[in-house]
């Protein structure tokens, strides 16, 4: 939102503060200025000129003329302007402003330029240069001056209803200032109203003010009242238009003029649309409106949709003699709801949906009618004020005391005097007594903003100013604070995949389509996003894995072989209820070149080290894993991940191994601290066994086979190694033996010896 | 007789000592002539044959002989040991220049490293680490902060909406929620995680990063403790004594909302391009918990109040590292994370 300087000072008595700080003090105390910029500082030094004479340079559009500039004396300017010619006065833009040089055209001295309402920043129009109907050669252009331009974040004044207009923000700035600010009056002349409103649902329309203006005259509205709303980031159209947009960003009040021959029925109604309702617009649209929507309505149908837009057939036009002129009050959910249907956000609703204060709408009307006289020569008004209001229930007066005011704030020395200053400065009602403190809200604050004792102490601090706070340790008591074991284990987890040489990377929690297609993953067990942006972002990732094939191919490109790992959330759906979000660890192995056996080993030695005592065991391969390289990871006789390589078809070059592991399996199944186990006394004695085993036997069914049959004084059984040679594959392993309480004979180990042969059948 | 046998013989061995040119010569010589069979083992077997008189002497002689003997083989035997030891040592000349084999240290990714940092700051300061859920309920996210259905403070917070009805959590803010019922009164948390916000990706936007949510509650939180907490947080994040200003801000969750600005610490505060010559950068939210939301936590807001904020993790990070391109936090580029091996 854009605050002109001179606007504000206008509703302030006596403001002394510079332009250059204004913006720097509303950020501190009121909202957050986003930019202070000079506007129109060329009007110092623009002037009304007369053209004395306009010739055609020939084969060019263009003319050169000889320009009467008073102050700059009579100037050779080139002009290419349609309307330019002999005895007209316009404004004349010496050189060092708006960006004009001296220069030569197509060979002609121009000194200065000959301007359009666009190029002086008063308006949109620039068919061509701007035309006076009267005026003296040298004079300043009439109404047009310098200002500077304070825009202010919108966002920080979604809780401001009061901030949206120009008379909100003076009265911060007065306060800020300690300056009065002027009243506006709100007096109209008494009558019948001249027109008959029908409020069918008062919720969604509380208030619904209207006045009926005849002889009016459409025309361009006078260059002060074009240039103020042009500073301020409003178009000109026409003079009555502009009123209504003026008045809404002086006074926050939306305003709607309706060219009133054009309505049909004496009667303007308030309601909701019917379903499939057809309302043309001012913009040009026709819009196709249902039971959310709420119409003002005459006899023929809706003429407007309410805080969103007029409507275009009852528009203000050039044959417009008799003008309804409307400020109303609109339910502000609602017509948030409407403007984000219709996907149409004006300035209008954008007012209106931070809940306007249904008191403004007859001060709007009073200002109005002042300023339709200015502007309107010979406007009259017909009748009275027609004006259908259901208050809002009032916010009850708010009470506290200083005492709790002061340990809010932590500022002990605050007087009553100073709280009692802040409030009545922001209009706020203050009645105290031994610093208890009875505040009543004014109807611009009171709709939403300021409800609560709390929502004061902001009042009070920000105009103190927080820097005024003497900072201050709380006092709390020392506790060891509970922490979370996941968080903990999470932490270790990480520093021991790096320790290893693994990097960990982020990403998304997105997947699209055809990433869970590609890795058959089924598309109805995610959750899926419904209002995505960017492509991409579709569905809720339920594994790791996607984004991981991805780091795998980017990666793939620049290095011969790395190590990483993700640890992030796989979210699977259950129904309506809140997803599962489980915690999984994705890490990989790559190698360019090798036959991946290292990948893939290394990747279970990792996982030894995260679950102790995991084992793996050969799995059906899904179709992106290696058919004959995938496992499953199991710890204490349950599944916590698997292990596996790509299949060659999913990575562009080299080898790419997978462990990918349910933490929270992990971490359930970790072993818990236990008991010392005192150590061996005696010493144990060891024998190697070799087994013949089938081409494509399993080392760990060998294994399990031997453990199955070694006894009980057997300690260990060990893998050696593997042998392939003429006679076939086969396998050795080192049995470990001893006992507790005695060192074992010769015999008992040979006795152990023979009954491990003969049960493996050697 | 046997006397001139003995100093022959060992003259002769001292010579043959002296010759050898191979530790197993060498070995050779003893064995043949002070081995248990050897020559001089011989002749001591010889002597019994002798007079005791006699045998005085050779007994002496062929003691010497044995101990002149003796100490030239272990000479011989040492230089050869010294040799063959020197000889190795110098085949084991080794390139340690060379890489080492094997994996290096991986990287932690650096908002790893910061939250764990920030973490643990605030537990040396009493505040426990509280975990939420990415998918959350559009209650926790909005409402019960404040924000009712069509408030336009949601246009604030692009949304991802979810086909289960629920939302991605557009800040960690549910986690306050969360905290309250779960840990009551008085309480000090942390939330880090991640959130989502619906808007389009660049080098300075990105839809999906991390915050960190704080929130102290006890009898008699103000606005002068939040500063003074702030100012010392801060000053120990960014490892030097910064100053902070609040100013107003609207956030429906607290009241009053401040936006915290920090003094630039490129130009201390002289106005430089980072903080748009104004001197300040606007680095959190923050605010007294409004005592609606203390309420939805079933916290009594006239008996407790509080402080919350929430840091912005993925900022810090850019800023610590001057990181110019958000996409490379997500982007999963070893070349961009394995900088981060510290
Ligand atoms: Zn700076």
């Amino acid at each position: 939102m854009k605050f002109s300087y001179n606007w504000l000072a206008e509703h302030i008595d006596g403001l002394t503060v510079p332009p250059a700080e204004i913006g720097k003090l509303i950020t501190m105390k009121t909202a957050e200025c986003e930019g202070v910029e000079a506007h129109g500082a060329h009007f110092e030094h623009v002037v009304v000129a007369r053209v004395l004479t306009s010739e055609p340079i020939a084969g060019t559009h263009l003319a050169v003329t000889s320009v009467d500039t008073g102050r700059y004396g009579v100037k050779q300017v080139v002009c290419g302007a349609p309307n330019c010619r002999a005895g007209i006065l316009t404004a004349y833009v010496p050189p060092g402003q708006l960006g004009v040089t001296t220069a030569k055209l197509r060979g002609v001295d121009s000194d200065g330029m000959l301007a359009s309402a666009k190029e002086l920043g008063i308006s949109a129009e620039d068919e061509g240069i701007i035309e006076f109907a009267a005026g003296e050669p040298g004079a300043a252009i009439p109404g047009c001056t310098g200002d500077t331009i304070v825009e202010i974040d919108n966002k920080s004044l979604t809780h401001r209803p009061d901030l949206w207009g120009h008379h909100g923000m003076a009265r911060e700035v007065a306060a800020i200032a300690g300056r009065p600010l002027k009243p506006i009056a709100v007096e109209l002349p008494a009558g019948e109203p001249a027109v008959e409103i029908e409020i069918r649902d008062a919720k969604l329309c509380p208030r619904f003010s209207a006045l009926r203006f005849e002889n009016v005259t459409v025309q361009p509205s006078p260059l002060w009242l074009q240039q103020r709303l042009e500073s301020v980031g409003l178009n000109p159209i026409n003079n009555i238009v502009d009123v209504t947009n003026y008045l809404m960003a002086e006074l926050a009040q939306p305003m709607h003029a309706y060219d009133a021959a054009k309505l049909q029925g004496g009667r303007i109604i308030v309601r909701v649309a019917e379903e499939g309702e057809l309302c043309p617009a001012l913009n040009g649209q026709t819009y196709t409106l249902d039971p959310g929507n709420l119409v003002i309505a005459d006899a023929g149908g809706p003429v407007g949709i309410a805080g969103v837009i007029g409507g275009g057939p009852s528009a203000i036009g050039e044959g417009t003699t008799t003008i309804l002129l409307e400020a109303a009050n609109f339910h502000a959910a609602s017509i948030r709801r409407a403007s984000t249907k219709l996907k149409l956000r004006t300035d209008a609703s954008m007012r209106f949906e931070k809940s306007q204060d249904p008191e403004n709408t007859v001060r709007a009307l009073a200002r109005a009618k002042w300023l339709l006289e200015q502007v309107s020569p010979g406007i009259r008004l017909v009748g009275g004020l027609a004006d259908v209001y259901y208050p809002l229930p009032a916010v009850a007066p708010i009470s506290f005391d200083l005492v709790w005011m002061r340990r809010k704030l932590g500022k002990p020395d605050l007087t009553a005097a100073e709280v009692t200053a802040i409030l009545t400065s922001l209009a706020f009602g203050v009645a105290e007594a031994e610093g208890r403190f009875t505040v009543t809200v004014p109807s611009w604050r009171a709709t939403k903003d300021v409800s609560l004792k709390d929502d004061l102490v902001e009042e009070v601090g920000r105009m103190i100013g927080y820097g005024n706070l003497t900072p201050a340790p709380p006092l709390v008591p020392s506790v060891v604070p509970p922490l979370p074991p996941e968080r903990t284990y999470l932490r270790g987890l990480r520093q021991l995949l790096t320790a290893q040489g693994y990097t960990e990377v982020y990403n998304y929690s997105f997947v699209n389509e055809a990433q869970a297609a590609e890795l058959g993953l089924p598309i109805e067990d995610h959750v899926r996003v419904v209002n995505p942006i960017a492509q991409g972002q579709e569905l809720l990732r339920t594994s790791l894995l996607p984004n991981i094939k991805r780091n795998i191919n980017d990666n793939a490109r620049e290095f011969e072989s790395f190590r990483c790992f993700e640890i992030g959330r796989e979210i699977h759906a259950r129904g309506r209820e809140l997803p599962e979000e489980i915690p999984h660890l994705a890490a990989v192995s790559f190698e360019r070149h090798g036959d991946g056996a290292a990948n893939l080993f290394e990747l279970k030695r990792l996982a030894g080290t995260i679950a102790p005592g995991c084992t793996v065991e050969p799995a059906e391969a899904r179709g992106f894993e290696h058919p004959n390289r995938a496992a499953i990871v199991i710890l204490r006789n349950e599944a916590i991940g698997r292990l596996f390589e790509f299949h060659p078809s999913m990575v562009e070059t080299g080898l790419a191994a997978v462990l990918d592991l349910d933490l929270t399996k992990v971490q359930a199944l970790r072993t818990a601290a236990g008991k010392y186990q005192p150590l061996r006394r005696f010493p144990t004695s060891a024998f190697d066994v070799t087994v013949p085993v089938a081409e494509r036997e399993l080392a760990g069914n060998v294994l399990a086979r031997l453990r199955e049959g070694v006894g009980p004084l057997a300690l260990d059984v060990r893998y050696l190694y593997d042998y392939k040679g003429d006679s076939g594959r086969s396998m050795s392993f080192r049995i470990t033996l001893g006992a507790a309480d005695r060192t074992l004979t010769g015999e008992e180990v040979t006795a152990v010896r023979s009954q491990v042969m003969s049960w493996m059948g050697l | 007789m046997i006397e001139t046998q003995l100093s022959e013989l060992a003259a002769a061995t001292e010579a043959r000592i002296a010759a050898v040119t191979t530790a197993e010569e060498l070995e050779a010589i003893r064995v043949e002539v002070l081995g248990r069979k050897g020559r001089l083992a011989e002749v001591s077997k010889d002597m019994g044959k002798l007079s005791p008189e006699q045998r005085g002497v050779v007994g002496k002689l062929l003691n010497a002989a044995k101990q002149t003997l003796e100490t030239a083989l272990t000479a011989r035997k040492t230089a050869f040991d010294e040799a063959a030891l020197s000889a190795r040592l110098e085949r084991e000349w080794l390139d340690l220049t060379a890489p080492a084999a094997g994996a290096g240290l991986g990287s932690l990714h650096p908002l790893t490293q910061i939250q764990a940092e920030i973490e643990d700051l605030f537990v040396s300061l009493g505040f426990t680490v509280l975990d939420g859920p990415e998918v959350e309920t559009e209650f926790n996210n909005f409402d019960a902060l404040n924000i009712p259905p069509d408030h336009p403070a949601r246009d604030m917070q692009d949304t991802f909406w979810l086909s289960n009805g629920h939302l991605l959590r557009t800040h960690t803010s549910p986690v306050q929620v969360r905290g309250m019922k779960k840990l009551g009164p008085p309480l000090r948390m942390i939330a880090p995680g991640r959130v989502f916000r619906n808007e389009e990706v660049d080098a300075s936007h990105e839809h999906t990063f991390y915050q960190l949510e704080g929130m102290m509650v006890d009898k008699d939180v103000s606005v002068a403790h939040l500063i003074y907490f702030m100012k010392t947080l801060l000053s120990a994040i960014f490892k030097r004594d910064v100053t902070v200003r609040l100013r107003p801000g609207y956030f429906p969750f607290v009241e009053p909302g401040f936006e915290l600005d920090i003094q630039c610490l490129i130009c201390q505060g002289a106005g430089c391009p980072v903080c748009k010559q104004s001197g300040w950068v606007e680095l959190l939210p923050c605010g007294l918990v409004h005592p609606n939301v203390l309420r939805l936590g079933g916290i009594d807001p006239e008996e407790y109040s509080g402080f919350a904020f929430g840091l912005g993790l993925t900022r810090l990070v850019m800023m610590r590292y001057a990181i110019d391109d958000i996409r490379q936090l997500q982007g999963g580029d070893l070349r961009f994370l394995t900088q981060f091996a510290f």
